[in-house]
């Protein structure tokens, strides 16, 4: 039975399920490695704080996800798109159509925002020609 | 892309938004709020908040001076993470046209 409402219970089995998936794919994995090094427990539960924020307006989550994405070594536009892939997947398997649509869309916007704070230069076209 | 503060915060200044930004990406003016371009993550939580109906995303038509207003303000108001209580008249200015000519101050709000 797929999840129909958002919900806390929801959101920490996306969270689980979608870096589990994370960790184990060829592409991401390695860069998540290197940016988590140590304990992925406290990165799940920044992260359910997260779209706990951003679905559910809880406030749980107060961070500045751009500085932190900007910070990390080796990001290439490819991976959000990576990103994007696993994270649909997964919520197409938990989620019914309507719930899990509603989470693409918002990550889409997400990730859209953060590739423009990490890629977009004003001299050079956007997006097809960034490194 | 980023959500974007207009008029009818000025003088409203509900400061629901703040409590629901997941990325504290609000700072205070004398008399309205602005959002940090750069900071934002185009999340929208905060365009449903918003009592006066004030913020849009910047790809709705029209909003290009009130994006500059945003960014330029952003870099020397200071950060509200925490709301406080709103303007005692916040009411009787909702909705009034012209609120930009006539009342907006370019001074800093208190913020935090």
């Amino acid at each position: 039975m797929k999840i129909d409402h958002i919900s806390e219970h929801g959101i920490r089995r996306l969270v689980d399920e979608f870096y589990a998936r994370v960790r184990a794919d060829t592409e991401l994995a390695p860069i998540f490695n290197r940016a988590i090094p140590g304990d992925w427990g406290l990165h799940l539960a920044t992260m359910r704080d997260f779209w706990s924020s951003v679905m559910l307006t809880s406030g749980r989550y107060k961070g500045n996800p751009v500085a932190v994405h900007l910070r990390i070594e080796g990001m290439v536009p490819r991976l959000f798109d990576r990103w994007l892939e696993l994270f649909g997947e997964t919520c197409g398997e938990l989620f019914d159509d309507s719930l899990a649509e509603a989470f693409r869309a918002k990550a889409l916007r997400i990730a859209e925002s953060l590739k423009l704070a990490l890629f977009y230069r004003p001299d050079r076209p956007w997006p097809r020609s960034v490194p | 892309m980023t959500f974007v503060v207009t008029d009818n915060c000025i003088k409203c200044k509900y400061m629901d938004c703040v409590e629901v930004c997941p990325v504290d990406c609000f700072y205070e003016g004398e008399n309205m709020l602005v959002i940090h371009p750069d900071e934002c993550i185009d999340c929208g939580v905060c365009e449903p908040e918003c009592p006066a109906e004030a913020i849009f995303p910047d790809t709705k038509a029209g909003l290009e001076s009130w994006l500059k207003l945003n960014a330029d303000y952003a870099l020397v108001w200071p950060n509200i993470t925490i709301k406080r209580e709103p303007p005692a008249d916040a009411k009787e200015f909702d909705s009034v046209p012209g609120k930009f000519e006539q009342c907006f101050s370019s001074n800093p709000g208190q913020g935090d």
